[in-house]
């Protein structure tokens, strides 16, 4: 019996399942942030709390318009590879990683604008405020390595092990995505 | 299948899988190994040691409380003992033995796979543990332990009550130690899925991988509360926030929440694989298949599934609304059907075989009892009027050692009889192994029953010492005389053990005759599991003759012999079709330097150094880069 090469098979990788559980274990992880956001919400008379302006809008939808889109170039980067064409998966990748970038600075400087306004110390909202919003962040960074290094990667062709690497994150990228939009309405409720 | 007996040919091939999975000897082998069953050993040693420590603090507890006014103790050397036996037995031995020393050793061999699906990752959770071990123990070198209780409960973990380093070890160490256990899980999850023998459908997957997928899943679900928690409650000690002090917005109820919708879970976690050893023992020495094995199959998953649904008992008494209290007593209440189908099937597979009362098949047995005993309480608790006068007394105490040392831990210590043949090569002795499980059992009854008693006199929780004259004297001196005979009983097993290792009969591959694929390689089995990769059509694959016989035909022929690399066969998720080889990783010392740059970023968040902690996390990051530098297919 021989190896089937990885461009015709079937059944999804191990890489794949792997990212799918990891973000299951993430997704709960931003489930649990969310309920104590919540749970902190409704024990609190006034939240946000006096002297705390409510949270901008307009900004953080369309950044989040702009993160969301960058889940076309990282699927199409993951199927270019899977094709075997190795530039139009580097340009898919640099592309998604440009607006990625972009996002990721803008909303760095909100963060540190939002600092300025009400401190995580301040008040309980303050604190699941930053601690929900910086873990996005955080998460979004952690996606803009991987991409980086699948990117250095691709500059020696594909293999097998870079595409399941690029498909799974994609996935990632995805659920990343998926949790943005989560994130975002949360962080906006209170002005909603 | 021992090499000698092989026909030449077969022979050959299975002398070259050898040269090819052989690992590096020595000192150096063990600390860059990725072979599931020396990390499983790995893990089984390192567990062990840690048993041995959360022993000795239950030793210290039952000295302290054997009389009135003990001073044994101090009060704060009490709090650390207790804190750190809860911690320990958990954390550093229930779970790292189940999962890391048992799963990772027979899962494996019970799908007829070479490797886990991530072999590097699982070296690496392996490290993680150790180093989140260490981590714990040397707070408690410091007599700076955790002193809050295994759930130190908020406010009391603030820096107000709480002002030394004890709850800052007891959060980072359990964010650490929750790394290495989410990293097994997700490992086993897809081990599980892709890595079984072909033909192994889901319905032919033996029941103790049923209790692996469930504790895995219950684990990947069931952690990401706790860490959230813990990051909360480090969060606001060392950095200011407010989650849980009431006066700036925060809710001490939040951290109960947390704790349970993770701890909850946890208690299944704990008792599933317990479940899953049961019912690889039973058909062994009952000498049948179990009794409804699709039902059984269906309870262990359900057990994980609703324990998501009943953290609130453990909040009976916090004045949670009425509404609430109801729905987690139902839920409470649901948790005795899939037990009961379980204990029903345990039974009625005995009682159709024809038992061979041996002591793999005795600490079953013993585990029924105290596991009906313990479920027994359990039920009462569900009952909210009856939990919430006993809260926080010794009858709880009594209630969740039944099912944590009764339930849990009596099928590690049969399940550590039972396969002892497999990873040695050598019987253990019989006649002594029996008189320990008589020794064990009679400790265990005598230590954890009269705290039922003591409980309902009105005993609480946690208290480090007490007067004459309420009527409990003799009960605790009874569970301190039970805890040394149960201290024996463990003695003798594990002298039992290590005797055998030496001077043990030599067993043969299958001593047992058991069902599962485990017994169908050489004991010990080689680094490559199994010369030719076995193809399954039961449940019970090694009592199929003309299946194992096919085995030793295509190894002759070279069919799945996989012979030529460092390989192993994927197949499809729900049928188990084969669908790929796949180049596995070989050894490696990346999971050590990675596991010890996180050692390091656990300490700096200990001793607030946040910037050299970031540059650490850093170097983590960078290694992860470089972990398949050589990618396994051009290895």
């Amino acid at each position: 019996m021989n190896a089937v090469p990885y461009t015709h098979r079937v059944a999804k990788p191990n890489g794949w399942w792997g990212m799918i559980v990891f973000v299951a274990t993430e997704a709960t992880l931003f489930g649990t942030l969310i309920g104590s956001y919540y749970d902190l919400r409704f024990k609190t008379p006034e939240w946000p709390p006096p002297g705390v302006p409510d949270p901008k809008v307009l900004l953080p939808l369309i950044l989040l318009a702009v993160l969301v889109s960058t889940s076309v170039p990282v699927q199409l980067a993951s199927s270019f590879a899977r094709a075997r064409r190795v530039g139009a998966a580097r340009l898919a990748l640099l592309l998604a990683l440009a607006l990625q970038c972009g996002y990721l600075a803008l909303q760095i400087h909100l963060y540190v604008d939002d600092l300025h306004r009400f401190t995580p110390q301040g008040s309980a909202y303050g604190s699941i405020y930053f601690t929900l919003v910086g873990a996005h962040h955080a998460h979004v960074f952690v996606g803009i390595l991987l991409e980086a290094w699948l990117l250095l990667r691709l500059l020696g062709g594909v293999t097998t092990y870079r595409g399941v690497g690029l498909q799974a994150t994609a996935v990632y990228w995805h659920a990343v995505n998926v949790l943005a939009i989560a994130v975002t309405i949360v962080q906006l409720s209170p002005s909603l | 299948m021992t090499l000698e007996v092989l026909p030449p040919l077969a022979r050959r091939r299975a002398q070259r899988l050898g040269l090819i999975w052989e690992e590096r000897p020595g000192l150096l082998g063990w600390l860059t190994t990725v072979d599931h069953k020396r990390i499983g050993l790995l893990y089984f040693f390192t567990t062990l040691v840690f048993f041995g420590a959360g022993g000795i603090e239950a030793l210290l507890i039952r000295t302290q409380l054997a009389g009135p006014n003990g001073t044994v103790l101090s009060p704060e050397a009490f709090n650390q003992a207790m804190t750190m036996h809860g911690v320990t037995m958990i954390f550093l031995f229930v779970i790292p033995m189940t999962v890391g020393a048992f799963g990772n050793y027979l899962l494996p061999l019970m799908l007829g796979a070479r490797d886990l699906a991530f072999p590097r990752l699982n070296a690496l959770s392996y490290w993680l543990f150790l180093g989140s071990g260490l981590f714990l123990y040397v707070g408690v070198l410091l007599g700076k332990a955790p002193d809050c209780g295994w759930f130190c409960y908020a406010p009391l973990n603030t820096k107000e009550y709480d002002p030394g380093l004890n709850a800052d070890f007891y959060a980072l160490g359990l964010i650490f130690n929750g790394l290495s256990t989410t990293a097994g899980a997700l490992n086993f999850i897809v081990t599980i899925f892709k890595l079984r023998a072909p033909g192994m459908s889901f319905n032919r997957m033996p029941l103790f991988v049923f209790a692996m997928l469930a504790v895995s899943l219950s684990l990947i679900f069931a952690l990401p509360p706790l860490t959230t928690n813990l990051v909360f409650l480090e969060l606001q000690r060392n950095v200011g926030f407010h989650f849980f002090d009431v006066a700036h917005g925060g809710d001490a109820l939040l951290w109960q929440h947390l704790f349970w919708l993770f701890g909850h879970p946890e208690v299944y976690i704990i008792i599933l694989p317990a479940m899953g050893i049961a019912t690889s023992i039973i058909p062994t020495f009952a000498r049948r298949k179990m009794v409804a094995f699709p039902l059984v199959a269906l309870a262990e998953l359900l057990v994980a599934f609703i324990g998501f649904g009943v953290w609130g008992h453990h909040m009976f008494a916090t004045g949670l609304p009425v509404g609430a209290l109801i729905f987690f007593a139902a839920a409470s209440m649901m948790v005795v059907i899939p037990s009961a189908i379980q204990i029903f099937a345990w039974l009625f597979t005995v009682n159709l075989g024809r038992p061979d009362f041996r002591a793999p098949l005795l600490f079953i047995g013993g585990f029924i009892a105290l596991f009906v005993i313990g479920g027994l309480s359990g039920i009462m608790f569900a009952a909210i009027p009856f939990d919430q006068a006993t809260t926080d007394t010794y009858f709880v105490v009594a209630h969740f050692h039944f099912i944590i040392f009764g339930a849990a831990v009596f099928p590690i210590l049969g399940g550590m009889y039972y396969w002892f043949p497999k990873v040695t090569g050598r019987m253990y002795h019989e006649r002594w192994a029996q008189l320990s499980f008589w020794v064990t059992f009679l400790g265990t009854l005598l230590t954890f029953f009269p705290m039922h008693v003591v409980g309902l006199l009105g005993m609480t929780r946690r208290v480090y010492t007490y007067h004459h004259g309420f009527g409990w004297d003799a009960y605790n001196l009874s569970e301190t005389v039970g805890a040394f005979v149960l201290a024996a009983g463990l003695i003798l097993i594990f002298a039992n053990l290590l005797w055998s290792r030496f001077r043990g009969v030599p067993s043969g591959p299958d001593p047992f005759y058991g069902g599962t694929l485990e017994w169908a390689t050489t004991s010990p089995p080689p680094p490559y599991n199994f010369p030719v990769i076995p193809t399954v059509s039961s449940p019970y694959p090694n009592w199929d003759r003309a299946d194992r016989e096919e085995d030793l035909r295509r190894l002759e022929q070279g069919v799945l012999a996989l012979e030529h690399d460092h390989e192993t066969l994927a197949t499809t998720v729900r049928d188990g079709y084969a669908d790929v080889v796949l180049h596995m990783p070989s050894e490696s010392h990346w999971p050590i330097v990675v596991a010890l740059s996180l050692t390091v970023v656990f300490v700096m968040l200990l001793t607030t150094h946040f910037v050299v902690a970031g540059i650490f996390v850093g170097l983590a990051g960078l290694v992860l880069g470089a972990w398949h530098v050589r990618e396994p297919a051009a290895e």
